[in-house]
């Protein structure tokens, strides 16, 4: 009995040093790599009056779709819109680069074919916005065209 | 007598022999081979002006060099430096470039100076006369931002393009080779997407880099970025929506950079290749084409990120990214 609170204390501790160490890593201005996990580069936009530039991932019902250019995704369809500021490119003047990331839009429908939108921004309130009109802006994309 | 004659001779035969070896090696300093002017750059006389001054005594036909650049061995040097100078970019053979490729050279020309790598430090250390001033910047950059609206234009959304990536892939084996030996592959498809960027020549561009690549940026690990990191930009030209958003257009090419330090030891351990068009047809003629174009800029202003221009700024915490990546 004795033993296993001593090892449970040593492993509580182990873990909250773990875990503090994580958060000051979390915290500090890095180079990120967006993940899409199973998703794959479709295309990508760039808005002059905002200054971000967007890039659209989905899996293969939703390239289909697109390719198709449908006017509402297919079910099991996932495609997501990560959005980024640009700036100047600190390293060579005429060129812009990616900066901070701004918002991650998902656009899913299932199996039933019933689309759901999700947005994930960087401000602590999320403003309302209109789910029907992001829906169709989302199926605006066409594939990138290359051999 | 006798004694003054034994002291004086040691110096004497030292001074003779210094100068028989100066003048020897006069006879193995070649003269730079001159060649004709056959297109001069045109541009406005204030712009002329400071090129003429600061860059034509190596980057052209035109060369204005004192007595003592000329004499070995710092003859060989300068030679060398001249040589090389007018591969890379020569204001007296203009012509053989498309007014596209002028504008290009104009931004290499304006990075250079404004980073301060140009004109080289060695060269107006002993040519004070070439060093130059804000104002001479100034007048650069305006002149260079001038031809971006001469010679670009933002392709207007008339069609949608042809969608290929439904084409059925050939055969790897069909893949085209740039002359240094990097062949072409589909694999980056399937990699994550490093950046995004643009270009004064109206393109979008898209940055994949594979599994060691992204780990180099998530590590700076840049110097020197591990082997095996591979880069590919997939550039195209910029559509423009009606509601002014911009979209990929029309393919133009994709550019890699294959990290291999015994490879390409030339070019700081980058093999550079570009595959353009729809028939992907590779950029080069000889296997050292990038010593000539390429690494000439990635070197002088990309040290910092281990000679890329398109890594990550480094602005995001990685807490951002997790929460808005949370379901």
């Amino acid at each position: 009995m004795k033993n296993t609170i001593l090892i449970l204390l040593v492993s509580l501790i182990a873990f909250t040093a773990c875990s503090k160490e994580n958060n000051d890593t979390d915290n500090e201005l890095s180079r990120v790599v967006f993940d899409p996990g199973h998703l794959k580069f479709i295309s990508n936009s760039l808005n002059p009056k905002k200054k971000t530039m967007s890039a659209l991932y989905g899996n293969e019902k939703a390239l289909e779709s697109l390719s198709k250019e449908n006017q509402a995704p297919e079910a099991g369809s996932v495609m997501k819109l990560v959005t980024w500021k640009y700036h100047d490119n600190p390293q060579y003047i005429g060129g812009t680069i990616t900066g901070e990331l701004v918002s991650i839009e998902t656009v899913q429908a299932d199996k039933a074919g019933n689309v759901s939108y999700d947005l994930k921004n960087n401000q602590s309130r999320t403003t309302l916005s209109n789910t029907k009109e992001r829906i169709q802006y989302f199926m605006s994309y066409r594939p990138v065209s290359r051999p | 007598m006798e004694t003054v004659k034994k002291k004086r001779n040691p110096i004497a035969i030292l001074f003779l022999a210094i100068l028989g070896v100066f003048g020897g090696l006069q006879l193995f300093s070649k003269p730079l081979e001159g060649k004709p002017v056959t297109g001069k750059i045109e541009a406005p006389r204030e712009v002329i002006t400071i090129l003429e001054n600061s860059c034509f005594s190596c980057h052209s036909n035109q060369q204005n060099l004192s007595w003592y650049d000329q004499i070995a061995p710092v003859s060989w040097a300068v030679n060398k430096d001249i040589k090389r100078a007018r591969e890379v970019l020569n204001f007296s053979e203009w012509e053989k470039l498309s007014p596209a490729e002028h504008q290009g050279k104009m931004y290499a020309v304006l990075n250079m100076m404004q980073s301060g790598k140009m004109p080289l430090h060695e060269y107006t250390l002993l040519h004070p006369s070439a060093k130059i001033t804000a104002k001479d910047i100034e007048t650069i950059k305006n002149y260079t931002f001038s031809l971006s609206s001469a010679n670009t234009s933002t392709q207007k959304k008339t069609e949608t393009p042809q969608n290929s990536s439904i084409v059925p892939i050939p055969a790897s084996a069909k893949f085209p080779v740039s002359p240094n030996g990097i062949r072409y592959t589909d694999d980056f498809k399937n990699w994550k997407v490093i950046s995004m960027s643009t270009l004064f020549d109206n393109s979008i561009r898209v940055i994949y880099g594979n599994d060691i690549a992204v780990k180099a940026v998530e590590t700076e690990d840049f110097h020197p970025w591990p082997d095996g990191s591979i880069v590919v930009k997939s550039v195209w030209k910029q559509q423009e929506l009606s509601d002014g958003e911009i979209r990929p257009g029309k393919f133009i090419n994709a550019q890699f950079m294959v990290k291999d330090s015994k490879q390409y030891r030339d070019t700081e351990g980058w093999g550079f290749a570009k595959f353009s068009g729809d028939d992907l047809h590779p950029t080069g003629k000889t296997a050292s084409f990038a010593k000539e174009s390429c690494i000439a800029c990635h070197r002088q202003l990309a040290e910092k990120t281990g000679y890329l221009f398109d890594v990550p700024m480094k602005v995001n915490t990685q807490r951002l990214i997790q929460n808005l990546q949370k379901k």
